[in-house]
């Protein structure tokens, strides 16, 4: 299987339900980056995959094929949706540069579907509605596309490395606040709850990067505290570098998408960031180009909500720091614009104040992109069921070694293992582990799994003893994680 | 429509209360009110009959007590009552022993002067003072001589006068119209000289130089503060002033009906009765707030044995009471009674709080209302309940809800904080007592001076210095509104200890917009209001009023429950506004209303906000909250966890062992359970849940744990049981 693409990485989207007879393999094919990859090769890469997929069954009917490396590439696996899947195919290098981990790039993989479903719907009924798979394929390829700019680096696509295993995708980032700040902001939802009069609206606030509060379930909250990191927080609109993990590299345009052959239905592009930009009236709109759009095109993206099964519209509003995300319920909206329109004013005239004030309380409060630094260590908290994450600043994980970095992946690849294996034999219940390495230039690599909550920790120039690092645990679980980590 | 007099259905929002006291009885030649002991006294030929109507009119015969014959033009008894003081004529007074009977007079010495009229007083310096035309006499009463000695006589050419005992303020008209005042307050703490001022009297062609009169001034006294309020009958207003230490201050002008008027405080709301139209209106000046409580409003007589009557029958005949509203021989006593001279009636009158709070639909500034008040204050508790009920079953906004819960939470809050100035106040009169003092109303002047910002519209020829010096007794502080009892004994601790009023005052500042121009502590933090010693009773008072958070939990919460269940987010939002208004005020809610809360949450399965209020601490950590999430995570694996982690970081050791030994973790629950040293669960539960695993090592490990560390446990029927089922499942 020749892959000699010059460009380092390859996605795809296929679905196996069609192309399913000779010749029209073609059929398959949803997506494939980079879009001026040789059909010929496309269809080798999906063929290899395809198989590969069909073979693992015989031997796990139960869980899909995950990653399979061969001596110059790595593919990833991720079945979105049943029978659709998503593969990306990394090419490995002789320098560790590019020690990857398979489950870092297969949380892109996740993070790409779900950020589609979460504007377009599920793939499969995209396709229902329109089985030659035009507009799926219009919108996969104009949004995998916005969203992979993100990761593009001259040509090539950057994926996360070794360097990156102190960060968790697909995880949401918190705001520590008091108690009373927490009331202030809980009364702002409650306000903001009420900007439909009788029906009420959900809303998710952040400030900087990070999130304050949310009235949706853990997966819309992350779907929609991912877009607004990429797209909507001063940070992501002011194109600055975001030290969140899910901003890297510098920013390319996304291309001349417009002159792509599938050409239909490029209207809604929320991930297309010049689109989007700060209003005088504090509302952040998308003002999409007229000309490219069919009939009329709401100011406002229109989210769709698996948990909710609901199309919302969303309405973002600013101030300094502060990022509040509304939505409406677009059953609710008889006039669609004049009722946005609506909703805004109410939220001008009764939010305000409390917008205000919340702002200047959190931002009194606010430490700093340093602020979850904790001396000494480097550190990456997970809580999986919550879907939170909170880790040592970029800026601190940057200072430690290459061969502690590396360490730590490794360990971490280790430790997904057995997270895995210990899923398989019993997925309702918690399986602890612990794992410290002493690694190069008396470092220590620390994986903790409690009752749910994993903890990583690189500590270099350390004491020499496992009391040491057990001890750097002990402490640093009871001061930052009420304990969570202690041992009983 | 308007129902009759004593119909239950009646609109009123002032009442008096049948029956009367009576004291229409033979022979008296008249009725006089000595209002600083508060004794209705009716002279006979050589008696004095008097009732004292303290707190309640009594029912009962009057005491009595023998008098020399003679006129009577007033009669007041001595502070501490152990001698009478009778005005004879316009040139003497007597005063009498009422233990040894003697009596001595005090009598004009020139002709040129009258006497208009004397009172006793708890000043320091003297015990009488007499009124003269010609100016004042600063008496001392000797009780064993029975003699009076002159300390200080103050000239002054004067008209006619006022005193209240209450205010301790003696004010002295003088000038053409009678307009010119100068003031003195008697207190307790000393005698204060307030600087002259001058009253506004609108002309009229007719009369371009009106006489003021005396029944058209009245000395207010609410909340501890001195008003006077002044007739202008060609404005048709009632003039307002403040007496502050230096200056006083004309606030603002209630407009009037009736070209008479008659003035009433009932527990500090001002009651302004038109007496032509018959009807009163209400003013609660606490937030300097002129405009009215309720619309102008007959007064009613309630508790009639008679049924159903039309008002007009009653205001033109003599009616079942024996008396008419408002009649003609009503005259108004300080502060809140009238008596019916003609038919030798005496009525106390009495606010209707439900109907005040029936007719607005304000509920925040109803509740405030009722939070200051402090008679009846059962009534005005469970009313504020049940406000606050209606208005959460109502689905009113949450912002005014909020409002609302607001108040009274910082009623409570401001109780609690009062806890020690409470004890200064008892302390204090414990003093007062064993000094001899009397056993109430002692008073004491609190005057400074205004901010230079301040309009003043009244004429005050002596505040120019007085803006520049302060008075010596005038402390910086914070207090502002009311001087307490304890003031004059201990002023430090007085003036550190706020009042509760005003710690009302300053935390609702912000709420308050009309109000902020004229409000004290706008005007620069020396200001210092004159103040009456009347705010005595209100720490004591204030702890029937306000509502503890555990109360609004018990009979408001769990009351409006069930019916909230249908859509339990608007009670959630409820419940979050009370804890943001408790946690302002500093207060800790009941660990049952979060389980509450929690239970709602669950019950829209708002499951992820649990957790985020978990870990935010909105929901407060205890073992009630954990047990719940415990409860509600039955169906929720992560809730459940998060009361297992609960329990774990309040240290509820014995739980968490249950707890995790509950879900199958019993070998982690064996660690903890050795490390914490909890021996409260059995063995067998955790040598029970290996057996179930069916595992022969976890069994062995658990089976030898339990022999090493509990040293009796081989001897036990469990080991042997536990140690068979081993050997069989190897």
């Amino acid at each position: 299987m020749g892959l000699s693409s010059t460009d380092g990485a390859q996605l795809c989207v296929f679905d196996l339900r069609r192309g399913q007879q000779e010749g029209q393999e073609l059929d398959k094919i949803l997506f494939f980056h980079p879009t001026d990859c040789p059909i010929l090769l496309q269809l080798s890469v999906i063929g290899l995959c395809e198989g590969i997929i069909t073979f693992t069954r015989i031997f796990s009917p139960e869980d899909d094929c995950e990653v399979i490396e061969s001596d110059r590439h790595s593919h990833v696996f991720y079945q979105a949706e049943t029978d659709i899947w998503m593969v990306l195919v990394v090419e490995k290098t002789k320098d560790s540069e590019s020690t990857l981990r398979c489950a870092a790039l297969q949380g892109i993989l996740k993070e790409s579907h779900s950020l589609f479903t979460m504007f377009h719907g599920p793939i499969r009924s995209l396709l229902d509605r329109k089985p030659s798979a035009e507009l799926a394929r219009g919108h996969l390829h104009t949004f995998i596309t916005d969203y992979l700019s993100d990761f593009t680096v001259g040509k090539k696509l950057q994926l996360p490395t070794y360097r990156d295993s102190l960060k968790e995708r697909g995880t949401v980032q918190m705001l520590t606040v008091s108690r009373e700040v927490a009331l202030e902001v809980q009364s702002l939802a409650t306000v903001l709850g009420s900007c439909l009069g009788n029906v009420a609206c959900q809303s998710i606030v952040l400030f900087e990067d990070l999130l304050v509060s949310t009235t949706l379930s853990p997966d819309d909250t992350l779907n929609l505290y991912t877009y607004a990191i990429l797209r909507l927080t001063p940070r992501a609109l002011s194109n600055a570098n975001s030290w969140s993990y899910l901003r890297k590299g510098v920013y390319v345009n996304a291309g001349s998408t417009s002159s792509s052959s599938n050409g239909a239905a490029t209207a809604e592009r929320p991930l297309q960031r010049e689109k989007l930009s700060k209003g005088k009236d504090g509302f952040v709109a998308a003002e999409f180009a007229t000309t490219e759009v069919r009939g009329a095109v709401p100011l406002t993206p229109i989210l769709w909500f698996q948990q909710a099964e609901e199309r919302m519209y969303l309405c973002v509003y600013q101030h300094k720091s502060l990022t509040i995300l509304l939505l409406i319920p677009a059953s609710s909206l008889i006039n669609g614009e004049e009722g946005i329109a609506h909703v805004k004013r109410h939220l001008l005239e009764n939010a305000s104040e409390n917008i205000v004030m919340v702002e200047q309380k959190l931002a009194r409060g606010w430490g700093g992109e340093n602020a979850y630094h904790v001396g000494g260590y480097r550190y990456l908290l997970v809580d999986p069921d919550r879907k939170i994450s909170r880790a040592s600043p970029p800026g601190k994980v940057t200072t430690l070694s290459k061969d502690s970095l590396l360490a730590l992946n490794r360990l971490r690849e280790e430790m997904d293992l057995e997270k895995s294996r210990a899923k398989r034999s019993d997925p309702t219940r918690d399986k602890d582990f612990e794992v410290c390495i002493r690694a190069k230039n008396n470092a220590w690599v620390i994986a903790k799994i409690t009752r749910g909550r994993e903890l990583y920790m690189a500590l270099e120039k350390g004491g020499e003893t496992l009391l040491y690092a057990s001890t750097a645990v002990e402490k640093f679980s009871n001061r930052y994680c009420e304990g969570a980590f202690s041992t009983d | 429509m308007q129902g009759g007099l004593g119909s239950a259905g009646a609109l009123s929002h002032a009442y008096v209360q049948h029956p009367p006291l009576r004291c229409d009885i033979p022979d008296i030649r008249g009725l006089f009110y000595d209002d600083a002991n508060k004794f209705l006294i009716a002279p006979t030929a050589d008696r004095i009959l008097y009732w004292k109507i303290a707190l309640c009119t009594p029912s009962g015969p009057p005491n009595s007590d023998p008098v020399n014959e003679g006129p009577v033009l007033s009669v007041r008894f001595s502070l501490d009552q152990k001698a009478i003081g009778i005005q004879r004529s316009n040139r003497e007074v007597e005063f009498r022993n009422r233990e040894t009977g003697e009596a001595c007079s005090n009598k004009c010495r020139a002709d040129s002067e009258t006497m208009l009229g004397f009172f006793w007083t708890d000043c320091p310096t003297c015990d009488v003072i007499i009124i003269k035309t010609s100016g004042l006499d600063l008496l001392v009463y000797e009780r064993q001589s029975n003699a009076l000695r002159l300390v200080e006589s103050k000239k002054f050419n004067m008209s006619w006068y006022l005193y209240t005992h209450e205010s301790r303020l003696l004010l002295l008209a003088s000038g053409m119209q009678s307009t010119l005042f100068t003031g003195y307050q008697f207190s307790a703490g000393g005698i204060v000289k307030l600087p002259k001022f001058e009253m506004i009297m609108s002309t009229c062609e007719a009369n371009n130089k009106p006489v003021l009169a005396a029944t058209d001034v009245h000395i207010v006294t609410v909340y501890g503060r001195i008003y006077c309020l002044q007739l202008d009958r060609v404005n048709m207003g009632l003039n307002l002033y403040r007496f502050y230490r230096d200056a006083v201050v004309q606030q603002g002008t209630l407009p009037i009906y009736s070209s008479r008027i008659a003035v009433s405080a009932v527990d500090n709301i001002i009651m302004v009765h038109q007496i032509d139209a018959k009807v009163v209106i209400l003013y609660d000046v606490f937030m300097d707030s002129f405009t009215p409580i309720s619309a102008p409003l007959p007064l009613l007589v309630r508790g009639l044995p008679s049924n159903n009557r039309q008002p007009g029958q009653l205001a033109d005949h003599q009616s079942a009471y024996g008396g008419t509203i408002y009649g003609e021989g009503w005259n108004f006593l300080i502060p809140d009674l009238i008596c019916d001279s003609e038919n030798g009636l005496l009525w106390k009158l009495h606010l209707d709080l439900e109907a005040v709070a029936a007719s607005t639909s304000d509920a925040p500034s109803v509740l405030e209302l009722l939070q200051r008040r402090k008679s009846d204050l059962s009534m005005v508790k469970t009313l504020s309940l049940a406000i606050v009920r209606t208005i959460i079953l109502e689905r009113r906004p949450i912002t005014m809800v909020a409002k609302a819960m607001a108040v009274i939470l910082d009623s409570y809050s401001c109780l609690m904080k009062m806890g020690g100035s409470v004890s200064g106040v008892r302390r204090a009169s414990e003093q007062q007592q064993s000094s001899g003092q009397p056993f109430e109303d002692s008073s004491v002047i609190l005057l400074e001076p205004p901010s230079r910002t301040m309009i003043r519209p009244v004429v005050n020829t002596e505040s120019a210095s007085g803006v520049e010096t302060r008075p010596p007794q005038s402390n910086s502080g914070v207090e502002h509104g009311i001087a307490s009892l304890a003031a004059h004994v201990d002023r430090t601790s007085l003036n550190t200890s706020s009042n509760s009023d005003d710690i009302i005052n300053t935390s609702r500042g912000s709420q308050t917009s009309d109000a902020t121009s004229e409000r004290p502590q706008a005007l620069g933090e020396d200001r210092r209001p004159l103040a009456s010693g009347t705010s005595i009773q209100h720490g004591p008072h204030g702890a029937g009023v306000a509502i503890s958070p555990i109360e609004m939990f018990q009979s408001v919460f769990v009351l409006v429950e069930d019916e909230m269940m249908g859509d339990p987010a608007y009670l959630i939002a409820v419940i979050m506004e009370f804890l943001r208004s408790m946690s302002k005020a500093g207060l800790k809610a009941p660990p049952k209303l979060y389980v509450m809360m929690t239970a709602l949450l669950a019950h829209s399965n708002r499951y992820a906000e649990i957790a985020l209020f978990v870990s935010n601490k909105i929901l407060e950590p205890s073992r009630e909250l954990a047990m719940q999430l415990i409860e509600l995570g039955r169906h929720h694996l992560l809730t459940r966890k998060l009361g297992v982690d609960m329990l774990r970081e309040r240290c509820l050791h014995d739980d968490y062992v249950a707890a995790l030994l509950h879900e199958g973790y019993y070998l982690e629950a064996l660690r903890y359970a050795r490390k914490y040293k909890v021996i409260t669960v059995q063995p067998a539960l955790f040598l029970e849940k290996a057996v179930a695993m069916d595992s022969v090592q976890n069994l062995a490990a658990v089976l030898s744990f339990f022999s090493e560390f509990t040293p009796s446990f081989k001897t036990t029927l469990d080991y042997s049981r536990y140690r068979h089922i081993l050997s069989e499942m190897i």
